[in-house]
């Protein structure tokens, strides 16, 4: 709309206009977001605010009367002074740090290795899949036993090797960590190095052929073009794994039951013990709340880094 | 009345019908009518197995052995009765999450259940399943109750009612490698003291032979053998009030003793579960295994055993100068609490059917374990199993309730699980163990 | 070209190859001999790799006696179902997030982030209740509903950055040419990030299928999966393991095809020369 004075019409113009590209911008962005939102609230919202409500409360899941008595926030100072839930915590600190650095290492090593697209390369990558395939309990359940002091596989060759193993790796207390590690390591590095895979696939090939011309050697290569253009990757396979991370629950089940003594006893094991064998709900919704915040930190430090990132 | 008339009842009536037949095949899709009122048993006329025609009953059963008696009768019973009965085969771990699921949800997805001894406190008190009194009293006649040796009555029984049918009995017994035990010049041990003693002569680590393998891993394994032992020593986790008494002087002393028996055990003994306890025994590493009596036929099965021929079985060591009692466990067999009444009433009739002396001996045959003295004392089933007769005095002596019934007893079972462990691998004292046991337990009584 | 690799670079790299392959597949090793083991050999010391008595019987019992075929079928319907939803739920939004730049949407990515930091438990056992009561409990449908809140927002996240790694220049291109936003992303945007949709349908096929909890709390006699099948070979006693170990091969092989067909479709992206300069 043209009027005498340009100054302030324009000004309106550039607003509508924006506002007018922001909506026929991102109108088609939303209608691509939407199914999926509507679906996560309405199936999740309710068990996620159950969740935060329950927190709230002195609730016994078997109780035939289904008592919940409102006890505000004392669940929440209860963790904080109880030396199990402190313990556990750290425990669950080193054992993502552990689980998540080798992982990234050992995929980004792989994935490497295994880029190209030879017939044997290929099948050597799905094979390599097969350890995540089965469920983490089971896995558990059979490195136990491999890892058994008197007839397990490992602890032979160890022996073998000169190495004595005592109890055995899940039963001594400078091992158990690391063993158990090691499983984690086993069942979701190929997953790392899928995640990689995929990143290394979309990198443009003319920085490469750039530096192969300038020559530089293969390791230059790979340390000063490939790392850098992956970092949004590792970013986010980083992100993806320490969450999972955080909520291992079912190869510590499996293997040590948090022992020996409580070395291995994550925060997520912690909350199924109070929660499934004292069916203290109230407290255990309390115990997940805080590992959900703890996890969210950590998250927005990812993010923050994934955001600068993308600008 | 006129043909309209008429025509809109049998209208009606065909869609009552039709309701009925559709709530009766989808039990999971309607939540049934209150079920009949704690000791109240359905007011159904016919007591025979006619009631069982076209219903469908659905079993959730533990792999353990008895599995494949009910594989094998389960076909017999649905011949005899015109019912159809499925079975949902779950191992340790998925059976206690899918029951619990199954009552505090109200699914009645189970009709019949295999109900681990230590889960009668807590199934009792939380009214999960039907209490069978009233069944029993009205089927006394067929059921011939004294038959039933006394100790297998734990299998179920709470506070007065019987909660759970017996179904297979397991007597605590002391498995030696015949062989091994020849070698050493050792008679097998008749008390606990001689238990130790023959233990440590035995051991031989060199040549990687030991004299005990025990149950060592943290959480239920420790817990039960350490129970087991506390039995044994005349020793009680519950005190005259029936609350928990962990940190008393006579089970600090066990505890110890408990200790002493690990350094004739394998060197991961403190890891195991029961599966492993029972390679070491089976290879024939080991030469002494207390254990379940079920697990007995298996060492004669070459295709699971490396120690076919070499095994037998004692009753169980008790220490020296105590009155003997043995250490009995197994499973009953109970019936939904949320079924509806015509399923509880074929329910019942399976347990009776199953639990009649001729089914009986086809049960023992199977793999199952024994609940009758009938049964026990058959010539036939003595031919075949020679072991049964010891069998018998251990059952007779047998002690269902050293392992509380109690609704606690996952807390008890937890709190000694966690530290009895730590104990053994050297983080705490005996003392401190149960100090810290008793002090948990404490803590988070209900 | 560039790829000239000396023969010691090669030896080394196959060296580290094979110690990765020993890593990763002995313990699949042990299963798949176990599983044709007897029972008194699986344990055997020294460990018997090669050399042992071979049998069959526990193939036999497993397909006698449990219902691993209704397991492994229930286990393909729901891992499906699960991924075809999530896919086609979590993709677009995916796309949507990464080429945005309304901050609210971007806000909303992070609720899906949320999801992935709850802890299992705590949805479970409220959902197990609003399935109850809506009578859903033992149906597909439960598991996969639940499985695909969580699969669609690790496949969210995922998308988000392959799609951030497309050049938006071809899109803007064919935004002149008078393209939609839909078609742009149907067109242009997908077949870039073929490797990404691929590495998220495995993850998420991978996620259903071997998921033990929600199974276990969620499904009837009828719908149980191979996990939960898996477990029974785990009675009070003791544990079956040739059982168990045959039981594992059945869950590993489906997985197994399922890897290997779409292993192939981790190509190289088509970036090349698209770019610019």
């Amino acid at each position: 709309m043209v009027n005498s004075s340009n100054q302030p019409t324009t000004k309106r113009r550039h607003w509508v206009a924006s506002v007018r590209r922001i909506y026929r911008g991102d109108g088609p962005y939303w209608a691509m977001l939407l199914p999926l939102l509507v679906f996560v609230v309405v199936v999740a919202i309710y068990p996620l605010l159950f969740s935060f409500r329950i927190s709230l409360f002195k609730y016994r899941l078997t109780d035939p009367d289904q008592v919940q008595t409102f006890i505000g926030l004392s669940n929440y100072l209860r963790a904080f002074l109880d030396p199990a839930v402190l313990n556990a915590i750290k425990v669950t600190l080193v054992y993502v740090a552990g689980t998540v650095i080798v992982e990234l290492v050992l995929g980004l090593g792989l994935a490497s290795l295994l880029a190209s697209e030879m017939r044997m390369t290929r099948t050597i990558r799905a094979f390599l899949l097969i350890p995540m395939a089965l469920p983490p309990l089971v896995v558990g359940l059979v490195w136990k036993s491999l890892y058994n002091a008197d007839f397990g596989v490992i602890p032979y060759y160890l022996k073998q090797i000169g190495i004595g193993v005592g109890r055995g790796p899940l039963a001594e207390l400078g091992w158990a960590m690391p063993a158990v590690i090691l499983i984690d390591v086993w069942q979701w590095a190929p997953l790392m190095m899928i995640i990689f895979l995929a990143g290394l696939k979309s990198l443009p090939v003319e920085p490469y052929e750039a530096a192969y011309a300038d020559g530089a050697t293969r390791w230059d290569r790979f340390a000063f073009i490939t790392l850098p253009l992956l970092k949004p990757t590792i970013l986010l396979a980083l992100l993806l794994r320490t969450m999972q991370s955080f909520k291992v629950f079912d190869t510590i089940y499996a293997t040590t039951g948090g022992g020996p003594g409580s070395v291995t006893t994550v925060l997520n094991f912690h909350i199924y013990t109070v929660g499934m064998t004292f069916f203290d709900m109230g407290y255990a919704a309390a115990l997940a709340n805080i590992l959900m915040v703890i996890i969210a930190v950590l998250s927005i430090v990812y993010i923050m880094l994934l955001e600068r990132q993308q600008l | 009345m006129n043909s309209k008339r008429w025509r809109k009842l049998s209208f009606l009536f065909v869609g009552v019908m039709i309701l009925g037949l559709v709530s009766c095949t989808a039990p999971a899709a309607v939540a049934p009518p209150a079920a009949p009122a704690a000791g109240e048993a359905a007011p159904v006329a016919a007591v025979g197995l006619e009631v069982c025609k076209g219903q469908n009953l659905v079993l959730a059963s533990m792999t353990d052995q008895y599995i494949a008696a009910f594989r094998a009768l389960i076909p017999k019973f649905e011949e005899a009765s015109g019912a159809t009965v499925t079975m949902d085969e779950l191992g340790y771990v998925d059976l206690y999450q899918k029951l619990i699921a199954d009552f505090v949800g109200h699914t009645a997805n189970y009709d019949l259940m295999t109900v681990d001894i230590v889960w009668s406190g807590e199934f009792g008190q939380n009214k999960y399943t039907l209490p069978l009194d009233t069944f029993m009293e009205r089927d006394q006649a067929e059921l011939q109750l004294d038959d039933i040796l006394p100790v297998a009555w734990t299998l179920g029984e709470w506070q007065g009612a019987h909660v759970a049918y017996p179904l297979a009995g397991y007597a605590n017994v002391l498995n030696y490698n015949k062989d091994l035990l020849a070698q050493a010049g050792i008679e097998p041990p008749k008390t606990q003291e001689e238990l130790l003693a023959a233990a440590e002569k035995l051991t031989d680590a060199a040549k990687g032979t030991f004299g005990i393998a025990l149950l060592g891993a943290k959480g239920s394994a420790v817990a039960q053998d350490y129970m087991s032992w506390v039995q044994q020593h005349g020793g009680s986790i519950l005190d005259d009030n029936g609350k928990a008494a962990l940190n008393t002087p006579e089970n600090v002393e066990i505890l110890k003793f408990f200790g002493e028996l690990f350094k004739y055990a394998p060197p991961g003994a403190t890891d195991y579960w029961w599966d492993q306890r029972e390679t070491a025994f089976r290879t024939g590493n080991v030469a002494m295994m207390e254990g379940w009596s079920i697990a007995r036929a298996g060492y004669e099965n070459p295709d699971l055993s490396s120690i076919v021929g070499k095994a037998d079985l004692t009753s169980a060591p008790v220490k020296a100068g105590m009155e003997p009692q043995y250490g009995f466990g197994g499973w009953g067999i109970g019936i939904n609490a949320d079924s509806t009444p015509e399923e509880q009433a074929c329910a019942w009739q399976f347990i009776k059917w199953l639990s009649s002396p001729e089914i009986q001996k086809d049960w023992l045959r199977n793999d199952g374990a024994p609940i009758r003295r009938s049964t026990m004392t058959d010539p036939e089933i003595v031919a075949a199993y020679p072991w049964m007769p010891l069998l018998l005095e251990s059952f007779e002596k047998g002690d269902g309730d050293y392992r509380p019934r109690i609704p606690q007893y996952s807390l008890i079972q937890d709190a000694l699980g966690t530290h009895v462990n730590a104990f053994l691998v050297g983080q705490e004292t005996a003392e401190q163990a149960l100090e810290a046991a008793q002090k948990q337990v404490d803590d988070n009584w209900q | 070209m560039m790829n000239k690799t000396s023969p010691l670079e090669k030896a080394v790299m196959a060296i580290l190859i094979v110690l990765a392959i020993t890593f990763f597949m002995m313990p699949v090793f042990w299963l798949v001999t176990t599983a044709f083991k007897f029972g008194r050999e699986a344990f055997a010391i020294p460990p018997k790799w090669l050399f042992f008595d071979f049998t069959l019987r526990n193939f036999q019992e497993v397909l006698a006696t449990s219902k691993t075929g209704q397991f492994i079928l229930n286990s393909i319907i729901i891992s499906t179902g699960a991924t075809v939803l999530s896919l086609v739920l979590g993709v677009p939004a995916g796309y949507a997030i990464a080429r945005s730049n309304s901050r609210l949407l971007n806000l909303s990515a992070y609720f899906f982030l949320l999801l992935l930091m709850v802890p299992p438990v705590a949805m479970l056992i409220p959902f197990y209740l609003i399935m109850r009561d809506i009578h859903l409990l033992g149906s597909y449908a439960a598991l996969i509903i639940l499985d695909t809140v969580f699969d669609a927002a690790f496949v969210v996240w995922m998308m988000r950055s392959y799609f951030a790694d497309v050049p938006k220049e071809i899109e803007e291109a064919a935004f002149v040419d008078g393209a939609s936003h839909f078609s742009a992303f149907l067109r242009i945007a997908l077949p870039l990030s073929i490797p990404g949709v691929v590495a998220a349908a495995l993850y998420v096929i991978i996620y259903s299928w071997n998921d033990f909890l929600f199974a276990l709390m969620l499904t009837s006699p009828q719908t149980k999966t191979i996990p939960l099948g898996i477990l029974s070979s785990f009675s009070s006693v003791e544990v079956s393991w040739g059982k168990m170990a045959v039981m594992c091969l059945f869950a590993i092989a489906p997985a197994l095809i399922i890897s290997l067909f779409l292993n192939r479709y981790f190509v190289q992206g088509v970036t090349m020369g698209a770019t610019k300069g």
